[in-house]
């Protein structure tokens, strides 16, 4: 045989080049609800979580906060009119040096549009939050904090392999105070291997006495390559019997209900009037500004994500390249909003449930909504149709037929 | 033209190809450059397993007190599952060299041979090979030849397949021991079909011995079994590479070409003569083998949703190889839990892992094999009886007047240390013992009988491992006998899946269907009500397991903002309950009934 010479036809087969969010939103203005912003800095790699975050990496602190304040600048600009809520989450967003941290918090109320009394929250872990910069956090806008404070147990703390000192949550959320962030959320995880009931009971107390004006108890995930995964698949843990998880979160909505707590969603509880704002854009269909590397945004139907890696995000020309780009159609979104909106207490009004499950294609909603009304998981309640608590368990079992 | 018709036989892996091999070498046939190991192996799989599997013929000449010889020999394979080859082999010859290993011995397949052998009144040559080997005792092994055989331990010849060393004795031997053919007893043309192959080229080929005239190409030939007339187009030997002749003289042995297109049309053993003056009588033919174990072949990517393309792709595969090896039997199967699929016939295990092996390798696909099974004689009330293969087949239980299963004659060799173990072992498999007797001062022959599904299941597995290894065995069916055996039928929330419904004996049903509920259990997702998994015989129910209602199923976080996610997990739940069956309203994947049956 000769030689074989390369043919080359008319149409290279070059891939086309990823997508940045400029292709998104970087002509025009556009009106969004909110703004995420992520900070991937942790301390130390929890076996549980399955979030972008790296540790060891102080010395990219400055780097990372010059491309992010480039970004809010950029992405603030086609911003149309005030956004109403801000969240800063992670990672860790409290292990920034405060004077990173401050300029972030400046770059953001100096350039995004915001409302009067617009929530700003910030995720803390407990460990970090010192009264320095608690105070830097108040004096830059913030007004809420969110505490991963997961468990009161040391021990149950070592099982997700989460490296804080039990007595710091109090400590973090009396120096918040102190500088003037009244508003604060704590996360608690039920169901960590090891735990019982009475395990349970005992973190959900400590939590209430700490009088925070937000609760999110979220049943523990064994999410896809996590070291916890690993370990379970090894049989190194063993995960609290379903039985006992369905025992502690009826037992959860109880305790909560009667201390006139709101739940208004599957995980989450408030104070009245305290509802997450920011949850609440997610929840209902609102557009976010995503900034920062694996933040995931939101425009009107349109749903992007940020690459992850610290290096491939700060790439390119000041735009974040997106991993995920996705124009949801009509029968998709509706899928969407009833899987978010179900998770609400308050459900969906059935005029607009009604548009969701009406269309052709949609034979298979309509009988899961009567399935599910019939084998007790949904109710209709005062022209609504949510979950019961049966619902609430089971709620994957339910919409996973309705997207 | 002095001519030597033999068969070479052993215990497996006692030495048969390589010796093979050496013929060949020694006589010079094989060309040093072309020689590769084992070169009658010609299948991939047999060079990998290292095993026989087809027998195969050559031809190869020899000078012996100043007479020239022809040689015409047939490599056997040793495994238990291929006797049939091995009797097929000794009918077109007078003499076989039985090998056995210098270090092993007299090992089940050694007997099982010998005694073939001996009932197709060839001539043996007691051969001891591997003498090379430093644990190699030829003079216990002789002994062992004289005690168990009755062949003079002094007759016995030793020789190294591997350095060479004795195999011109053997090849002188050969010569001088085995008999002469026997005259031609009429002038007509008789040739006994051994073998067959098929050949991408040249259609079918038949491997034939003429015992009485000749066969030339160019005749027209009728074959007397099936009465079908054909013109022979090609003949040739294999030296071992194929070569051409022109004519088969009487006692000679060789390959027939005769456009026959399908192996189907050849029915090995039968007769060839000619059309214009066909003999009076065919020879002596012999028994085609039966599928003595039972399993289904499914088309594993079919668990991606069904594809009926991944059972067709299956289905070219089984129709291909079963051109080469008409020895198992297929019939499409479908049911509601599993799909479409195969029903398979084998000789025996390698059999069957041998074709599942050659039709994933040869065919593309991936199988899921079921676990084997026997084939059942069912008597009916009315006096009749059918033989079903599949429980789903049984009659209705009202018309049974009893069932038989296949029993084996099992003869075992193995260390007199392991004889009270392995008693145990048949004993709890339902075994009859028979007979006790010494090979040697360590080692045993033992006979039983059993039902050949004990055997089928684990059985040799457990012989190797309570005798570390050094135990062997061999059976043949015996017939059918009746026993206790009952229908159990695996029920889902009372509804029952065919699919999974076994034959056994009632002293096994319990812990047999508990194995099983115990995997289903595993397999199924548990539902917003609790399910319940039975076993029952005849409405009487022998073991249950139960799946917990699912009390929590519920994604704790929305993963902030990265909705696609949440929904992608969501989406992936549905598709995952869209592939499965519903079964008394149960959502049970295939995979979990493939996961139940399929074969550890
Ligand atoms: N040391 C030594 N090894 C030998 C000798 N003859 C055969 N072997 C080895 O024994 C093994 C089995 O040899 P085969 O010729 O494949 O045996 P077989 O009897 O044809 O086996 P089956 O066809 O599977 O029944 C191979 O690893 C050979 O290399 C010998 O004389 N000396
Ligand atoms: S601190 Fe939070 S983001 Fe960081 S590793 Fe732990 S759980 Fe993940
Ligand atoms: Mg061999």
């Amino acid at each position: 045989m000769g030689l074989t010479l390369r043919q080359f036809d008319g149409d290279p087969a070059s891939p086309e080049p990823p997508p940045t969010l400029s292709s998104i939103i970087g002509t025009g203005a556009h009106r969004f609800d909110a703004a995420y912003l992520h900070v991937p800095f942790c301390f130390h790699k929890c076996h549980y979580c399955d979030f972008y975050s790296v540790v060891d990496a102080d010395d990219q602190q400055e780097s990372f906060i010059e491309r992010l304040v480039g970004e809010v600048e950029l992405q603030a600009r086609h911003v149309s009119g005030p956004l109403d809520s801000v969240f800063m989450g992670g990672g860790t967003p409290t292990l920034l040096r405060p004077e990173l941290l401050s300029r972030l918090l400046e770059a953001i109320s100096t350039h995004l549009p915001l409302s009067d009394g617009c929530e700003w929250t910030v995720e803390a872990n407990p460990e970090t939050v010192t009264p320095e910069i608690a105070e830097v956090l108040a004096a830059g806008g913030v007004n809420r904090a969110s505490i991963g404070c997961q468990s009161f147990s040391p021990r149950l703390l070592r099982a997700l392999e989460r490296r804080h000192d039990p007595a710091s949550v109090p400590r973090a959320v009396e120096s918040l105070r102190r500088a003037g962030i009244g508003s604060c959320s704590l996360d608690l995880i039920m169901g960590i291997p090891g735990s019982s009931m009475a395990d349970w009971r005992s973190d959900l107390e400590q939590a209430i006495a700490l009088e925070p004006d937000h609760l999110s108890c979220y049943g523990l995930q064994y999410e896809p390559n996590t070291p916890l995964a690993a370990k379970l698949a090894r049989g190194r843990v063993e995960a609290v019997a379903q039985e006992v998880e369905a025992g502690m979160y009826e037992w959860t909505c109880e305790r909560l209900r009667t201390a006139g707590w709101e739940q208004y969603e599957i995980s989450n509880w408030a104070r009245p009037g305290r509802c997450c704002r920011h949850n609440l854009v997610y929840w209902t269909g609102g557009s976010w500004l995503a900034m920062g590397p694996s933040a995931a945004g939101h425009l009107d139907g349109v749903r992007w994500r940020n690459v992850p890696r610290h290096a491939s995000w700060q790439a390119g020309d000041g735009w974040p390249l997106l991993e995920d780009l996705e124009r949801l159609d009509d029968s998709t979104r509706h899928g969407e909003q009833l899987m978010l909106e179900l998770r609400l207490n308050r459900g969906i009004e059935l005029d607009r449930l009604d548009c969701m499950v009406q269309g052709d294609g949609c034979e298979q909603r309509r009988v899961a909504i009567e399935t599910g009304r019939r084998d007790g998981l949904l109710e209709l309640e005062s022209g609504r149709l949510r979950l019961t608590a049966r619902g609430r368990l089971l709620a994957d079992s339910l919409l996973c037929q309705l997207v | 033209m002095n001519i030597r018709n033999f068969s070479i036989i052993a215990h497996i892996d006692h030495g048969k190809s390589t010796l093979a091999d050496r013929l060949l070498q020694e006589t010079r046939a094989v060309d040093e450059r072309k020689h590769k190991d084992q070169l009658l192996d010609s299948m991939d799989l047999e060079r990998e397993r290292g095993i026989t599997i087809k027998a195969a013929a050559v031809t190869v000449p020899w000078e012996f007190g100043g007479e020239h010889y022809q040689l015409n020999f047939i490599d056997t394979p040793g495994h238990v599952d291929f006797t049939y080859e091995v009797s097929r082999a000794l009918t077109a010859c007078e003499g076989a060299v039985l090998v056995v290993d210098a270090a092993q011995g007299i090992q089940a397949q050694t007997v099982a041979n010998a005694y073939l052998a001996v009932e197709n009144d060839l001539e043996l040559i007691p051969v001891i090979n591997k003498i090379d080997l430093p644990a190699a005792d030829p003079v216990r092994v002789a002994m062992e030849i004289e005690q168990v055989l009755g062949l003079p331990a002094e007759d016995c010849i030793q020789v190294s397949a591997k350095t060479g060393e004795g195999i011109r004795e053997l090849l002188d031997a050969i010569c001088e021991k085995l008999p002469d053919p026997p005259a031609p007893t009429t002038d007509k043309l008789r040739a006994l079909i051994f073998d067959s192959h098929y050949d991408d080229y040249r259609g079918v080929v038949v491997s034939t011995r003429v015992f009485d005239g000749k066969l030339s190409v160019g005749q027209k030939i009728l074959m007397m079994g099936t009465g079908r007339p054909w013109t022979v187009t090609d003949l040739g030997k294999n030296t071992p590479f194929p070569v051409q002749v022109k004519e088969l003289g009487t006692n000679e042995a060789g390959w027939m070409v005769a456009s026959i297109k399908t192996l189907g049309d050849v029915r090995v053993g039968d007769t060839i003569t000619l059309q214009s003056d066909p003999a009076p009588e065919a020879l002596p033919g012999y028994e085609e083998p039966k599928q003595m174990v039972f399993c289904d072949f499914y088309p594993a990517t079919s668990a991606g949703g069904g594809k009926k393309g991944d059972f067709e792709t299956l289905r070219e595969a089984m129709e291909r190889l079963h051109i080469n090896d008409a020895s198992f039997t297929y019939e499409v199967q479908h049911s509601e839990a599993l799909g479409f699929g195969f029903r398979c016939g084998f000789l025996g295990l390698l059999h069957m892992d041998i074709v599942q092996e050659r039709i994933e390798r040869e065919g593309g696909v991936e199988i899921v094999q079921t676990a084997p099974t026997v084939s059942y004689m069912i008597d009916l009330k009315d006096g009749s009886s059918v033989e079903i293969q599949n429980p789903a087949d049984l009659p209705d239980p009202n018309h049974i007047e009893g069932i038989r299963e296949p029993i084996v004659k099992l003869e075992m060799i193995c260390p007199e240390d392991n004889i009270g173990d392995l008693m145990k072992l048949c004993d709890a498999r339902r075994g009859i013992f028979k007979s006790q007797q010494y090979l040697s001062e360590t080692r045993q022959i033992l006979d039983f009988e059993l039902p050949l599904a004990e055997i089928i299941y684990d059985f040799y597995d457990k012989l190797k491992s309570i005798t570390r290894g050094y135990g062997t065995m061999d059976y043949e069916i015996i017939g059918y006998r009746q026993d206790n055996l009952s229908k159990v039928s695996i029920m889902v929330n009372g509804q029952p899946v065919e699919a999974l419904s076994l034959i056994c004996h009632r002293s096994n049903a319990e812990h047999r269907s508990r194995a099983i509920l115990a995997k289903l259990r595993k397999q199924i997702d548990r539902h917003q009500f609790e399910i319940a998994l039975q076993a029952a015989i005849g409405g009487k129910i022998i073991a249950r397991e139960t799946v917990k209602a699912l009390r929590k199923n519920v994604t704790a976080k929305c993963y902030g903002g990265d909705i696609t996610r949440k929904r992608k997990l969501l989406e992936k739940q549905k598709a995952g309950k869209q592939r499965m069956k519903t079964i008394g309203s149960v959502n049970i994947p295939q995979e979990a009934f493939m996961a139940v049956l399929e074969q550890e």
